[in-house]
C-alpha cells in the first residue's frame, strides 16, 4: 500500500464520459426580475484546446452607459496578460509567486485580440494601450468612432486567443487539469458622482482582485467529450459535435464574472442547501483520490450557503459549483471565488478530521459570493470591504457550523476558534505601515496587505461587534447587505448604514480603526496594594505637635489597591476591568477612554489583596495584542517549571541519543 | 549478547546509576535554566497557564510574545547536549573499561572506571572527529532523498500516502546513519580493549572496524534490538501519559520524575548493548602491533 502511495496514481488515458444532463432551473432561483441594473452582458463561444492549453474564442460585450456623461472610450481588462511576462505590474508585484505558488519558467500566460469590431466596423486599430500603461498589457483601451451618450448601448465583438499560464495564481494549468478565470476581455465600471463619472479599470496587481458590473452570460464552451466541467451559471444544453468534442451551454444572471474548469480526471458529488424559500444544488468536483476532502468540502459548502443566506441575504443562484484542484494545483488554483463557483484548498494528510482548514476555505471563498460577488465592492481600492467583512463573517458561520470554541480546530486534545487563532498566527497587530483603509496595490507589501485586508478588518469588526451587541450588530449587517446586493458599496456605505440601524454615528470607531495606521495597545501600566490605616506622621504645631506611627494608627486590616491601565493606541473603546483579589472576590470597572486621558487609575479598598487584573475578561476586544491583559500581580511559576521540565526530559532523550 | 547485557545490568547496577546520576544532574540543570527564562518572561501571565495546559492560541500568543527567551531556551538544550557529548567520552570509556575488565567490589570498578575513561578520553574525541565525514554523507544522502520526495510529502492526503515518500525519504540516511553508528560503537570497544596491548590508530582502527561491521550483521542486528527497546519505552511512556495532564508544581516534580524512570530504562538498555559490543568485540581478531621504530645510534 505503502509502496504504491509512493508511486502516486496511475490515472491512464482520460476516457469519453457522456454528456451532462441540462440544469432545468432558471439562471435565478424562483426566476423574477432582474436584480441588477446589467450594465455589462457578455456572449462568448470558447474552444479549448488541452494540448497547448489554449482558448480560441469570440465575444460580444453588450454595455450600457450607465452615466451621466458621455464615454469616448471604453477600457478593457486583459488579466491573462499579467502573466505575459516579467515587465507586467503581476509579475514585478507578486516577484513570481503568489500565495506559496511560484510561476514556472515555461508556462507564460497572455491574450492576443484578433479583431475587435464596433456596429459591425473593424475598430481594431482603435485598441491601444491606456496612457502611462508602461510595460504592462493587463489593460488596454479602445477608442469609440463617436461618443456613446447617456443609457446609450454599445455592443463590441471581440476574437482573441488565451494562452493559459501553468497556474500559480488563480487561473491557468496544471497537467490535465484547467482552471480558466479571468480570461476574456472584461470591460471596466464606470465610478463616481453622476455628470463626473470616471473609469476605473486598475491594471493587474498581486494583490488586487476584481471590480466588474453585473450583467448576464451566455457562454458556450467547446471541449473534449473526456472533460468533465464546471462553470458559472446553469448549464442549458449540451451537444456532441462529434470527433471528440462537445460544446456546453452555460447562462448566468445577475453575475459579474464568469470562470470555469475542465479536468478529464474530476467526478462529481452533490448535495442541497435547504433556504426558506427553496434549495440550492452544491456540486463538488474532485479527483478520485480527493473524494474524502470533496465531502468534506461538501458539508462545508451546504453549511456555509444556508448560515451565509439567513445570516445576511439568501443565494439568489439555483447552483452553486466547489471546484477541489488537484493537489498539485491547489496552492496556485485553489482559495478563489467567482460567481456560484469557488475553487477551494486545505486537502492534506496534516488536516485531520477536526482540523478544518480545508471547510474553512470553503466557507471562506463561499462567503465571497456575498461580499463582492452581490455586494460588489471595488476589490483594488477598497479590498478590506470584501476581504475583511467576509473574514469576519466567516468566524461567525465557522462558530455556527462547527461550535464557537472548536470552530477551526477540534483534535487530539487542541481546539482553536477561528478568528482567535488567525490572529494569534498574524504578525504583531498594528506592524502595517498602512490603514485598513488602503487600495490593495498601495500596501507596502503583500503581508502587510493580507494581515490588514483581512485579519486587521476582521479583528475591528469582532471588536465593534462584541462592543456594540452582537445581535444589534449582525441585523446591521443584514440590512447593510440588503441594501447594497447587487450594487458596488464602499466603505462609507457600510458605516453610514450601520451608524443609521444602530442610532449611533460610528465615526469615533472607523476612523482611527480603518483610516488610521496603528491598533488598540491596551494594558496594565501598575497594579498594587498597600494596608489602609488612619493618617500617619508629625501633626500640629509647638505644644500640640504629635507624632503618630504604627502603634497609634495600626492597620485597619483593610487594602487599598491601585490599579492604572493605559491606551497607546489610536484606537478607543470601552472596556472592562476585571479586579480579583486573594480572598476570590471580585470587582468589575469598566473603562471608557473615548476623548479623554490614555491613562486611568482605578483605586479600590478591599479586606483582601488584588491578586489578578483581567482587562477585557470577556474578550470582546479581539484587536490588539492580548498576551499581558490578564496579570498575575504574584509571580507563579509553576507552568514555567512545568515547562522546564518537558524541555529537560527533551534534552535527557537527546543526550541518550548522542550518548549512553 | 543479550545475555552479556543482562547479567552487566544486575553485576553494574551501581555504575549505572552513577552515570544516570550524572546526566539527571545536567537534565536537572536545564530545566531549572529553563523555568528561570520561562519564569521571567511569563510568571505574572495566566495566559502561559492555558498555553501550557494545551491551548493552542494562548501557545502561539506567548510564542510571539517570548521569542527572546525561546532562543535561549534553545541555546540551554543544544548547551546541555554538547556538554553531555563531551562527558559520554569520558563515560562510555569509563563503562567500556568496567565491562571490559570486570572489577569486582566498588573500590576497583570506581578505579577501573576512572583510568579507562581517562586512557581512552582522547582517542575517543579522535574517534568523533573520524567520523565527522561519515555523518556529512548522510546529512548529504538525507538532503537529495528529500528534496526526491519533497513533492510526494507535500501533496499526501493519506497517511500511507505520506509514510511511503517519507521512508524513501529517510530510510537510506537513518540506515547509513545507523550503519556509522554501529562502526562507530565497535571502534570504540576495540579502542577499549586493545589500548593497552596493542595501542590501535584511531583512524586505522575506525577504518578496519567498517569492514568488521560489513562481515558481521549481527552488529547490526544486536544494535537494532538496543535501539527498538529505547524507541519501545519512549513510545510506551508517551501512550501512556497520554490524557494525563499534569497541573501545577507538583505535576512538573512528577512528570520529571516518571521521565527519569523512563530515562533510566533507556540508559539500562544502551548498557546492555555495550555490553553486548564488549563481549563480541572480544573475539575480533586482534589488530596489528603498532611497532615503534627507534634510530640505531650506530648508523
Amino acid at each position: 500500500m505503502i509502496g504504491v502511495a509512493a508511486c502516486g496514481h496511475d490515472r491512464g488515458p482520460p476516457k469519453p464520459r457522456p454528456l451532462p444532463k441540462i440544469d432545468g432551473s432558471a439562471a435565478l432561483r424562483g426566476g423574477g426580475p432582474a436584480r441588477s441594473s446589467r450594465i455589462a452582458s457578455y456572449k462568448l463561444e470558447a474552444r479549448l484546446d488541452p494540448v497547448r492549453h489554449q482558448i480560441a474564442a469570440t465575444e460580444t460585450l453588450t454595455w450600457t452607459n450607465p452615466g451621466q456623461s458621455a464615454v469616448d472610450a471604453l477600457p478593457f481588462h486583459l488579466y491573462l496578460n499579467g502573466f505575459k511576462n516579467e515587465q507586467s505590474l503581476f509579475m514585478r508585484s507578486s516577484r513570481g509567486e503568489l500565495r506559496g505558488a511560484r510561476a514556472s519558467e515555461t508556462g507564460w500566460g497572455y491574450i492576443t485580440i484578433e479583431s475587435v469590431h464596433v456596429a459591425g466596423a473593424d475598430v481594431m486599430s482603435n485598441l491601444h494601450p491606456p496612457a502611462g500603461a508602461g510595460t504592462d498589457e493587463s489593460v488596454t483601451e479602445l477608442r469609440l468612432p463617436e461618443p456613446l451618450a447617456p443609457g446609450a448601448t454599445i455592443e463590441v465583438a471581440f476574437k482573441f486567443t488565451a494562452q493559459l499560464p501553468e497556474v500559480f495564481a488563480r487561473t491557468g494549468y496544471k497537467g490535465a487539469f484547467h482552471m480558466v478565470g479571468q480570461w476574456f476581455p472584461k470591460i471596466g465600471v464606470r465610478v463616481g458622482a453622476p455628470g463626473a463619472e470616471r473609469w476605473e479599470c486598475q491594471p493587474f496587481h498581486a494583490s488586487t482582485e476584481f471590480f466588474a458590473d453585473f450583467g448576464t452570460y451566455d457562454v458556450a464552451l467547446t471541449v473534449p467529450t473526456t472533460h468533465t466541467v464546471a462553470a458559472t451559471g446553469v448549464l442549458t444544453k449540451a451537444v456532441d459535435d462529434g470527433h471528440g468534442l462537445r460544446t456546453l451551454t452555460y447562462h448566468a444572471e445577475d453575475v459579474h464574472d464568469f470562470a470555469w474548469m475542465a479536468d478529464p480526471y474530476a467526478e462529481v458529488m452533490s448535495g442541497r442547501a435547504k433556504l426558506g424559500d427553496g434549495s440550492v444544488e452544491v456540486r463538488v468536483y474532485f479527483r478520485p483520490e480527493q473524494r474524502a476532502f470533496a465531502r468534506r468540502h461538501l458539508e462545508a459548502g451546504i453549511g456555509s450557503i444556508e448560515k451565509f443566506s439567513a445570516l445576511f441575504v439568501p443565494y439568489p443562484w439555483p447552483v452553486m459549483s466547489i471546484v477541489d484542484p488537484p493537489v498539485d494545483a491547489a496552492a496556485g488554483a485553489g482559495g478563489m471565488e467567482y460567481p456560484t463557483l469557488v475553487t477551494t484548498a486545505g486537502d492534506s494528510v496534516f488536516s485531520r478530521p477536526g482540523i478544518r482548514l480545508p471547510e474553512f476555505v470553503t466557507v471562506h471563498e463561499i462567503g465571497h459570493n456575498w461580499f463582492q460577488g452581490m455586494l460588489a465592492s471595488n476589490e483594488a481600492e477598497e479590498a478590506w470591504l470584501d476581504e475583511g467583512v467576509n473574514e469576519w463573517a466567516d468566524g461567525l458561520v465557522m462558530a455556527q457550523l462547527y461550535g464557537p470554541r472548536t470552530s477551526l480546530i477540534d483534535w487530539a486534545g487542541w481546539q482553536a476558534e477561528t478568528g482567535a487563532l488567525e490572529r494569534a498566527s498574524a504578525a504583531k497587530p498594528g506592524d502595517s505601515p498602512s490603514p485598513i483603509a488602503t487600495a490593495a496595490y498601495a500596501f507596502v507589501d503583500a503581508a502587510a496587505y493580507s494581515e490588514t485586508s483581512y485579519v486587521e478588518t476582521a479583528a475591528a469588526l469582532s471588536s465593534l461587534e462584541h462592543t456594540i451587541g452582537s445581535q444589534r450588530f449582525a441585523a446591521a449587517m443584514k440590512a447593510y447587505a440588503k441594501a447594497f446586493a447587487f450594487h458596488h458599496p464602499t466603505g462609507r456605505d457600510l458605516f453610514d448604514t450601520l451608524g443609521a440601524e444602530l442610532g449611533q454615528d460610528l465615526t469615533w470607531f472607523a476612523n482611527p480603526a480603518f483610516h488610521q495606521v496603528g491598533t488598540l495597545e491596551l494594558k496594565l501600566r501598575r497594579a498594587s496594594c498597600t494596608p489602609v490605616h488612619p493618617p500617619r506622621g508629625v501633626f500640629g504645631d509647638g505644644a500640640a505637635r504629635k507624632t503618630i506611627g504604627e502603634a497609634e494608627a495600626p492597620d485597619a486590616g483593610t487594602w487599598s489597591c491601585e490599579v492604572t491601565v493605559q491606551n497607546t493606541g489610536v484606537v478607543h473603546v470601552p472596556v472592562d476591568i476585571e479586579l480579583q483579589f486573594v480572598d476570590g472576590s471580585t470587582k468589575l470597572v469598566r473603562w471608557d477612554d473615548r476623548g479623554t486621558a490614555s491613562w486611568e487609575r482605578f483605586t479600590v479598598e478591599r479586606s483582601s489583596r488584588l491578586a489578578e487584573v483581567w482587562i477585557d475578561p470577556e474578550g470582546k476586544i479581539a484587536l490588539g495584542d492580548p498576551t499581558s491583559r490578564h496579570y498575575r500581580i504574584a509571580g507563579d511559576g509553576s507552568a514555567a517549571l512545568r515547562a522546564g521540565a518537558w524541555f529537560g526530559s527533551f534534552a535527557q532523550t537527546l543526550m541518550q541519543i548522542v550518548g549512553p | 549478547m543479550i545475555g552479556a547485557g543482562s547479567r552487566a545490568i544486575s553485576r553494574y547496577t551501581g555504575t549505572l546509576l552513577a552515570v544516570f546520576v550524572a546526566q539527571s544532574i545536567i537534565s536537572v540543570a536545564c530545566m531549572f535554566a529553563v523555568a528561570l527564562v520561562f519564569s521571567q518572561a511569563f510568571s505574572h501571565l495566566p495566559m502561559f497557564d492555558e498555553a501550557i495546559d494545551g491551548d493552542l492560541v494562548a501557545l502561539l500568543y506567548c510564542v510571539r510574545y517570548g521569542q527572546p527567551g525561546l532562543v535561549a531556551i534553545a541555546g540551554i538544550v543544544f548547551g546541555a547536549i554538547v556538554v553531555w557529548q563531551l562527558a559520554s567520552w569520558f563515560l562510555v570509556g569509563g563503562l567500556g573499561g568496567v565491562l571490559a575488565q570486570r572489577p569486582e567490589g566498588r573500590g576497583d570498578t570506581a578505579r577501573c572506571f576512572g583510568a579507562s575513561g581517562a586512557t581512552t578520553y582522547l582517542a575517543y574525541a579522535r574517534l568523533a572527529l573520524c567520523s565527522l565525514p561519515g555523518w556529512i554523507v548522510v546529512l548529504f544522502v538525507l538532503g537529495a532523498c528529500t528534496s526526491l520526495c519533497a513533492g510526494r510529502i507535500e501533496h499526501a492526503l493519506t497517511v500511507p500516502e505520506l509514510l511511503g515518500p517519507l521512508a524513501l525519504a529517510t530510510l537510506p540516511a537513518l540506515l547509513l546513519l545507523y550503519f556509522l553508528w554501529t562502526v562507530a560503537d565497535y571502534a570504540r570497544v576495540e579502542l577499549t580493549l586493545r589500548s593497552e596491548t596493542h595501542d590501535p590508530g584511531v583512524v586505522a582502527t575506525y577504518l578496519r572496524t567498517i569492514g568488521y561491521v560489513l562481515r558481521r550483521p549481527v552488529t547490526l542486528v544486536h544494535g537494532a534490538i538496543g535501539w527498538l527497546v529505547f524507541a519501545l519505552v519512549s513510545v510506551a511512556y508517551a501512550y501512556l501519559s497520554l490524557g494525563h495532564p499534569m497541573y501545577g508544581a507538583e505535576g512538573a516534580v512528577t512528570l520529571f520524575v516518571a521521565r527519569q524512570g523512563v530515562s533510566l530504562l533507556r540508559m539500562a538498555t544502551r548498557l546492555g548493548i555495550l555490553a553486548g559490543q564488549i563481549e563480541l568485540g572480544r573475539t575480533r581478531p586482534v589488530p596489528p602491533r603498532r611497532v615503534e621504530l627507534k634510530p640505531d645510534p650506530k648508523t
